[in-house]
């Protein structure tokens, strides 16, 4: 699972500035969610073709979010084709109701989970820690008139997604562990299978406490007090090329809306 | 009582916002799991308690956000009365935390935590009513949500939570709450 972690490839992905890559991404996702029509989505996985071929990130690196949750995905798409409520059902029973508007319903809500968590993916792969950092914190500017430590936070943000992966790494391993104890995660029953994770939540929780814990203490022994005393460089301008992506994905976003 | 410093309680607030994307991402598996366990507001709370407010207030915002941005999970339409739920419990964990104090570390925790949990789900209520989905919430629907889907999910908070911060301060990652005199020895 890389979700988090940067993949340092010279890509024009990759050369973008970091804070026009997020509002590029907010603008995509509301091209997503505001998507209804067959050619729609047909403008969409074009325009995700081509960001992943942008990128130079392999195939397996953007899509391993998705590989991992398929089950998520057939029983979302089957709760939405089998329950959602239609006054021309195909087949009707009790509270179960069969229709093609839930077919449709199921593969709308797979697909715009997919096509976000794509996106989102290749912007972590694709964006330095130090970037989305500085990113962060120059988008969250407008906040400093209420106070808000805006350094800070975008620091704690950036870290959080840096602790994402090693998290999961470390949740995979406690599994092992606990299975190795004779514990059963993979109960048929799905009931039992989300209540087989609770015993692992304290050591998930310890482990992960305890990787914050040696970080702060590594970061306060090099004199890291907060993020506001920091000194940066004079700000990086944006370039023509920051400026037409994020054009292109206001236009798509425009266009999806409207169509 | 020792305080822990700015930056350990920065570096935890960014551990809880982790586990606010890792820890519904094992559940999702599972239908309905979300509103049943809320794997989400475990760390949230967690954070209100151990870190104080402006960091549970952080998390609670920004763990949704991430999440919804990285996972996809919870969905866009829910993201804002989620971030709206989820920043009342780590705000008011951590005030009730700052503003309790029994001299007993059980009866804090169980009071901040039940008191939070409570009036952050009329808070989260009252939002939906009038912003989010005014005119079409009612009290039934509120009941339902709040507290009947989700009483697994309560239960295991109200058992979970208390047990993991002594787990943490066992483990010294956190510093002792009302430190042992040396009578206790």
């Amino acid at each position: 699972m890389l979700i988090g972690k940067f993949v340092p490839i010279n890509s024009i992905i990759h050369r973008l500035d970091a804070r026009m890559k997020i509002v590029s991404l907010i603008f995509l996702l509301v091209a997503v969610i505001s998507t209804s029509t067959v050619y729609g989505y047909a403008a969409i996985i074009m325009v995700l073709t081509v960001i992943i071929w942008l990128s130079k990130l392999s195939l397996f690196a953007v899509l391993s979010p998705i590989r991992r949750l398929w089950l998520f995905f057939i029983v979302i798409f089957f709760m939405n084709a089998f329950f959602f409520s239609s006054d021309n059902p195909l087949f009707s029973w009790w509270i179960i109701s069969f229709s093609g508007e839930g077919i449709r319903q199921g593969i709308k809500v797979v697909f715009n989970v997919c096509v976000v968590m794509i996106l989102g993916n290749v912007l972590t792969l694709s964006t330095s820690p130090i970037d989305m950092t500085n990113a962060l914190s120059s988008l969250l500017t407008p906040l400093k008139l209420l106070r808000v430590p805006v350094e800070d936070v975008a620091m704690i943000i950036n870290i959080a997604i840096q602790f994402v992966p090693t998290i999961l790494e470390e949740s995979n391993m406690i599994r092992k562990a606990q299975t190795a104890r004779g514990a059963h995660f993979e109960s048929r029953k799905l009931r039992e299978k989300a209540l087989s994770f609770l015993p692992l939540l304290i050591p998930i929780f310890i482990s992960s406490f305890r990787r914050a814990d040696e970080l702060s203490l590594a970061m306060e022994a090099r004199g890291y007090r907060n993020a506001k005393r920091r000194t940066k460089k004079a700000g990086v301008p944006f370039r023509v090329l920051d400026v037409t992506a994020v054009a292109a994905c206001f236009v798509i976003c425009i266009i999806q809306i409207y169509i | 009582m020792e305080k822990m410093s700015y930056v350990k309680c920065s570096i935890f607030t960014a551990a809880c916002i982790a586990l606010c994307i890792v820890l519904p991402m094992a559940f999702h598996a599972v239908p309905m799991a979300g509103p049943r366990f809320l794997p989400m507001h475990i760390p949230v709370l967690l954070c209100g308690l151990i870190c104080g407010w402006p960091f549970g207030l952080l998390t609670g915002l920004a763990g949704p956000l991430l999440s919804s941005l990285l996972t996809g999970m919870p969905p866009q339409a829910f993201l804002p009365s989620m971030m709206v739920e989820l920043g009342f419990y780590g705000l008011l964990t951590g005030l009730m935390m700052q503003f309790v104090r029994t001299k007993k570390v059980y009866l804090d925790l169980y009071i901040s935590l039940v008191t939070a949990m409570v009036i952050g789900r009329i808070l989260a209520g009252i939002s939906r009513a009038l912003i989010f989905s005014a005119g079409e919430y009612s009290m039934a629907v509120w009941t339902t949500s709040f507290f009947v889907t989700a009483l697994p999910g309560i239960i295991i908070q109200i058992i979970l939570l208390p047990s993991i911060v002594f787990a943490l301060e066992a483990a010294r990652l956190i510093p002792r709450r009302y430190p042992k005199g040396l009578n206790d020895k």
